[in-house]
């Protein structure tokens, strides 16, 4: 039982991993990147060809670089353009985005499954509760709560965090008290897309590699900012718990139900109160 | 896209056009009976005949993002569930093959009636999610429930031998259903022009311009909306239930997101706000998909480039472009 608790802390901190990319864009720019799933993609993938190479901490380092990079490139490039335009605009952007990048990848890496390696380090297993655990779960937890915290206190405690709070409740406010948002905005997606670049490479052990991984879990993690409240961290992060446990014991207890369970989440919780659990904006 | 004093002009010259509109639907209807001999092979018709269904779920989704301004993501959720009502209830002999076919176009409008009665408030992210979630959950139903239809096998399944006490073999011939198809093509976009010129119609488009505006004034927002939905998707459950019938199959892929997210991208390339664009999109895309044949493996990557060109450089897609290149034209 505990085990399964934590396997279900486990895909939640993953899923809380990508999310809160997803809300830090939307914050800022107001676009809902259907792309984010294609960048965590790319992220482990990136992380594979590295760590095939030789070294698996040197692949999470360069993927989660490189993703920060083409973040940068992303909001200088696209997000900005978009920024005053309509939602539909945005969306059918980054699905073209999406598209283009899955072929990429398959042109790169091929259409077959990869199994990515486990570093030595992390390889084994412990004991909890009597039962064999896999260190390399505990380290996938760790890493999300060590990013959960860390962001929430860079969020609360530093300047940049607090003109990022204030850009995200009101862009056009926030520049009006001289603010560079732009700037602000490219070290945010920048931000954003590392952490889906982080959470590829971490995610890649857990799950094989394919041109189609991120498509499931952006589905789950657009469901987790969906019920958490666009815009929303702490929505983010009890609604990426919540559906990471859905998830885990959902398929344990209710299999035929599967995957069906987060979204009926959503229509439940959409019904109840249409902005999500936070409740703020829309 | 504000609702101005401008807007009533277009209303009275459009009741005028009402007639012209009759005339060349009639003279594309007629044209329709050409299409067999156009096409050079059987191969060539039946490529035809997958293209229109193509249009129809493309002129569908197309109508939503031009009549209620929502994308949506799941609009095969009512391709599939049209195909599959009519193949299972006709392969189990459940009800007589004309009462299937009723439910099968009934039964997904309803459905989405009541679909649109919860979604027309919400908007954003929120209303793709919402509408991708429908298409995903039935498509993990025929995924998962291999009683219902063998799964992810797909089923196939007999035509009944007379519909309507026509014999049904010329359903499955290409040159029969390029003409079907072509003549419900343009039935269906007809009808959509004679709504959105409609009362109702105007009602919808001007709660999609301004909602808030629209409940001050007096009218219920939500029903029209709901409407809209519901016409959308009689429109998807017709192009499934031709499909499956033309193929005499059905499988899980009906629903699934991609196909969603395909006829979207049609729509816009061809310009959702013109009625007759999505399906000008699907076709034109359809055969340069085609052509592409040696190129297949980069195309999606070709779709999503022209995705973002077509959303970003001409929003207004295919047809857009050419009244623009027309009204060049007449100007000088």
């Amino acid at each position: 039982m505990l085990i399964q608790l934590l396997n279900g802390v486990v895909y939640g901190g993953l899923l809380y991993l990508l999310s809160v990319g997803l809300v830090l864009i939307f914050g800022l720019r107001q676009v809902v990147n259907f792309a984010h799933g294609a960048l965590f993609m790319i992220g482990a993938y990136i992380g594979y060809s590295v760590a095939a190479a030789g070294s698996w901490w040197g692949g999470l380092v360069v993927a989660v670089v490189a993703m920060a990079i083409a973040g940068c490139v992303l909001d200088a490039t696209l997000f900005r353009a978009l920024r005053k335009q309509d939602h539909i605009v945005t969306v059918l952007v980054t699905f073209g985005l999406l598209l283009i990048l899955e072929t990429l990848v398959t042109v790169i890496w091929g259409k077959a499954y990869l199994r990515y390696p486990m570093p030595d380090l992390l390889s084994g297993t412990v004991d909890i509760a009597g039962s064999p655990f896999p260190v390399y779960r505990l380290f996938v937890i760790v890493v999300s709560i060590v990013v959960a915290l860390s962001l929430a206190s860079w969020l609360r405690f530093t300047r940049i965090g607090l003109y990022v709070r204030a850009a995200s409740t009101d862009a056009r406010v926030t520049s009006i008290q001289g603010i560079n948002v732009d700037r602000l905005s490219l070290i945010v997606v920048g931000l954003g897309t590392a952490l889906a670049g982080l959470s590829g490479v971490v995610a890649g052990p857990l799950l094989s590699l394919s041109p189609t991984m991120g498509n499931y879990i952006l589905i789950d993690s657009f469901i987790v900012v969906v019920i958490g409240g666009m815009g929303s961290f702490g929505g983010a992060f009890v609604a990426a718990l919540l559906i990471g446990q859905i998830h885990n014991f959902g398929a344990i207890y209710l299999p035929w139900a599967g995957t069906m369970l987060p979204l009926l989440l959503m229509v439940g919780v959409l019904i109840w109160r249409p902005t999500g659990l936070s409740g703020a904006r829309t | 896209m504000t609702v101005a004093a401008g807007d009533v002009a277009p209303r009275v010259k459009t009741r005028r056009g009402t007639p012209l509109l009759l005339v060349l639907g009639v003279a594309a209807l007629v044209a329709g009976f050409t299409l067999p001999w156009i096409a050079p092979s059987k191969v060539a018709m039946s490529l035809m005949a997958q293209s229109l269904f193509d249009a129809l779920l493309a002129t569908s989704v197309g109508f939503l993002v031009r009549q209620n301004g929502r994308v949506s993501f799941g609009q095969a959720a009512f391709f599939g569930l049209g195909g599959y009502v009519f193949a299972i209830l006709v392969a189990r002999s459940l009800v007589t093959p004309e009462v299937a076919l009723v439910l099968a176009l009934a039964v997904p409008t309803l459905v989405a009636f009541l679909f649109g009665l919860v979604v027309a408030r919400v908007t954003g992210v929120a209303h793709a999610m919402l509408t991708l979630a429908i298409g995903q959950a039935l498509y993990e139903i025929a995924f998962r429930w291999r009683e219902l239809a063998k799964g992810d096998d797909g089923m196939s399944f007999d035509l009944p031998a007379r519909l309507f006490g026509l014999p049904t073999r010329g359903l499955q011939d290409p040159a029969v259903m390029v003409v079907l198809a072509w003549s419900i093509l343009v039935v269906a976009l007809l009808g959509l022009k004679l709504f959105s010129q409609s009362r109702t119609g105007q009602i919808a488009a001007a709660i999609r311009d301004n909602e808030e505006r629209a409940r001050f004034i007096g009218f219920s927002t939500t029903l029209p909306r709901a409407l809209v939905y519901a016409i959308a998707a009689l429109i998807a459950a017709i192009a499934g239930t031709l499909q499956a019938t033309y193929n005499g199959y059905i499988a899980p892929q009906m629903f699934h997101w991609s196909l969603s997210g395909a006829a979207l991208v049609m729509a816009i390339v061809g310009g959702a706000k013109f009625i007759v664009g999505p399906a000008i999109g699907a076709i034109v895309l359809f055969y340069i998909k085609d052509l592409a044949g040696q190129f297949a493996e980069y195309w999606p990557a070709i779709v999503g480039t022209v995705l973002v060109v077509v959303t970003l450089v001409m929003p207004e897609g295919i047809v857009g472009l050419i009244k623009r290149i027309g009204g060049l034209g007449q100007r000088r």
